[in-house]
């Protein structure tokens, strides 16, 4: 049985399941009611970035944005319901609402090919950037200053306050969510990781969507659902990577022929191409950079990465190259090195019908995703068991003013079993590892279709996957 | 009957003996040792950011801030430190015991168990506060030796399941041909 075959047997059909399921997600109210907190919430934070504390720990939307919720999507979110985080995000709520100026809901029309009424210029975007090279220099912007917006509330309102500017203006200008697929940083990671993710919405049965539906709602849009903010023909969708779980698609495929699964975790393995590529090369250093210059005990790094307050240029500088140049160049080039040698050794097995380095080198660079992500989740542990207490505190002196709402302002910082978190970082990545290696062995055995082959095609990629796990242990617990 | 790398084997049970052997080899020749340790506090690190040790070692720590006041607060030692700025006394407490501060101008510590603590500033002092923290590295450092192991142990077994099986023929097969 091929894997495919063995990860569609284990897919469970959540609509099916639970029917109230799918009464919920097809109300036009759903995705309002999820986007609607968060955005309350979202504007609170950015108030009290501008206006509150200078003090991280004692400001809300540190705590909140950076401790909570970035724990939340990269532990919980992300690898058991993928992007669903894109379905009630605030930063593209007013975008959409102007573009379709209903809250709520449909207007049925024509605009640009579409059977929706849209207000906006509604230009296409670029095809030279219809990728996410823009998502992965910004992810690496961002994280670059990292240490800024992590720990200063006013960069962090600056910059979501910013972010979600934009994502409004673009939605005036290009069709869809453009910032979402092209320019949000969290987006960037989000699609990357999702592919592991235990959750998927897709089509039933394909034939249906592509011999049998004249409309092509699901892309078009109708007088039931919106055209998919996210470009996606669900006929075609085999990848978690770019959808947005925004449900429109359930309510408006004229056969009910969309549902949502639940899927063996790593079922997506398709990298498609050099940026998404880069994205993992990209995630996966930077959650090593983060460990070392965050949680690492080096007081200099943090100096150099603490350019507003230190004020030592040419250390920030040094760190900046060495981050970007790791990212984009070094890592990569050990990758490559290590692809090389496993071609190498199984081209002399496989003369004929050998796979291509690029092939190699872009589908193996999936090998990074599970590990990326457990390497994150390593990463983000320490700072809700450190620094969860603080979310008790803010909660009733948001502004860190000495209120005290709800009787919690008091508490005190208590770490929560901070000595047990490298025990469950070591599991964490010791999982990330194997499904690594495993994913990757199935990737080749599908590429070079000759067991020995793929076998050997894989060691020096294995002996990497190796080196860079012991090196998250070294850091975490070494 | 089918056969495998027979040199995959013996490599793999090499490696996991030596892995496992070698650091208990090496720390059963340490005796415990009295350690004394001056740990300087500035925004936003310690000197030394690293201390390593063994088990059975006796700490003997004195804390000093070079700049404004910070915390020194020990995972899994139950202490908890407030260091004023040039003051070689400081507040000290078990925080199991609630707020109960003494004054003192060293700390001991046994060492118990093995592995890595963080020593983090429990006394915000700055922007990065919470991201001050050094690291208390007791021998033999089990859970990261452990986690080495297994790093290799997964990955030879998914590489032994993967490794390609030949077929041997029996007598009676070599005999037919």
């Amino acid at each position: 049985m091929t894997t495919e075959v063995k990860v569609e047997a284990q897919k469970v059909d959540l609509f099916d399941k639970f029917k109230g399921l799918k009464w919920m997600v097809k109300l036009r109210s759903f995705q309002f009611l999820a986007i609607l907190p968060n955005l309350v919430l979202f504007y609170i934070f950015i108030l009290a970035g501008i206006f509150g504390s200078p003090i991280g720990n004692a400001n809300i939307i540190i705590i909140f944005v950076w401790i909570l919720w970035w724990f939340l999507l990269i532990s919980v979110m992300v690898p058991f319901v993928g992007r669903l985080w894109c379905l009630m995000c605030p930063l593209p709520a007013f975008g959409d609402w102007l573009q379709r100026l209903t809250l709520i809901g449909v207007r049925p029309g024509k605009t640009v090919g579409l059977n929706n009424k849209l207000f906006g210029l509604n230009k296409r975007w670029p095809k030279a950037l219809s990728n996410i090279w823009l998502q992965n220099i910004g992810f690496l912007t961002l994280a670059t200053i990292s240490i800024l917006l992590v720990t200063r509330p006013i960069v962090s309102a600056v910059v979501l306050g910013g972010m979600a500017l934009l994502a409004t203006v673009m939605a005036l200008i290009w069709r869809g969510r453009a910032f979402c697929l092209y320019l949000c940083p969290v987006s960037g990671f989000l699609g990357l990781y999702s592919m592991t993710s235990m959750m998927e919405l897709r089509s039933k049965d394909k034939e249906i969507c592509r011999k049998v539906c004249k409309t092509k709602s699901c892309r078009a849009g109708s007088d039931r659902g919106w055209a998919c903010p996210w470009l996606v023909y669900m006929g075609n969708l085999d990848r978690n990577n770019f959808c947005g779980l925004c449900m429109e698609c359930v309510k408006s495929c004229p056969h009910d022929n969309i549902t949502l699964y639940w899927r063996p975790f790593c079922s997506d393995k398709v990298i498609k191409g050099y940026d998404e590529a880069w994205k993992a090369f990209i995630m996966l250093v930077l959650a090593m950079a983060y460990s070392v210059v965050l949680l690492g005990p080096w007081g200099f790094l943090k100096d150099w990465a603490n350019i507003s307050e230190k004020g030592d240029v040419v250390g920030f500088i040094i760190y900046a190259a060495t981050l970007w140049f790791i990212c984009l160049l070094g890592f990569p080039a050990i990758y490559y090195i290590a692809v090389k040698l496993g071609h190498w050794w199984a081209k002399a097995k496989k003369q004929n019908g050998a796979v291509s380095v690029k092939d190699m080198f872009i589908r193996y660079s999936y090998t990074l995703v599970p590990l990326g992500l457990l390497a994150w989740v390593a990463f983000s542990l320490p700072l809700i068991m450190v620094n969860g207490s603080y979310i008790l505190s803010v909660l009733s002196d948001p502004l860190g003013r000495g209120w005290n709402l709800f009787g919690t302002a008091h508490i005190t910082w208590t770490p929560v079993y901070p000595e047990y978190a490298t025990y469950i970082q070591i599991a964490l990545l010791l999982v990330g590892l194997y499904y690594g290696i495993q994913k990757g062995l199935e990737i080749a055995r599908e590429l070079w279709r000759d067991e020995e082959a793929a076998f050997r095609s894989m060691v020096p990629v294995t002996v990497l996957l190796v080196v860079v796990t012991i090196a998250f242990m070294k850091l975490f617990a070494g | 009957m089918k056969k495998r790398f027979r040199r995959l084997k013996f490599l793999l049970a090499l490696s996991l003996f030596s892995a496992t052997i070698f650091p208990f080899a090496i720390a059963f020749g340490q005796m415990s040792k009295h350690r004394y340790i001056t740990i300087h506090a500035r925004q936003y690190a310690y000197d030394p950011p690293i201390i390593r040790a063994n088990i059975g070692d006796t700490l003997h720590i004195r804390l000093v801030s070079k700049d404004v006041t910070h915390g020194f607060y020990l995972e899994g030692h139950d202490i908890d430190a407030e260091i004023e700025p040039e003051n070689p006394v400081f507040r000290v407490r078990n925080p199991s015991q609630g707020y109960n501060w003494r004054s003192t101008s060293e700390i001991v510590i046994n060492l118990q168990k093995s592995g890595k603590f963080r020593y983090r500033c429990s006394h915000t002092c700055g922007f990065l506060h919470p991201f001050m923290q050094g690291e208390l590295v007791v021998s033999p450092n089990y859970p990261y030796w452990v986690g080495v192991i297994l790093a290799f142990g997964v990955a030879f077994w998914l590489l032994w399941q993967a490794s390609p099986k030949e077929e041997v023929k029996s007598d009676d097969d070599r005999s037919e041909s």
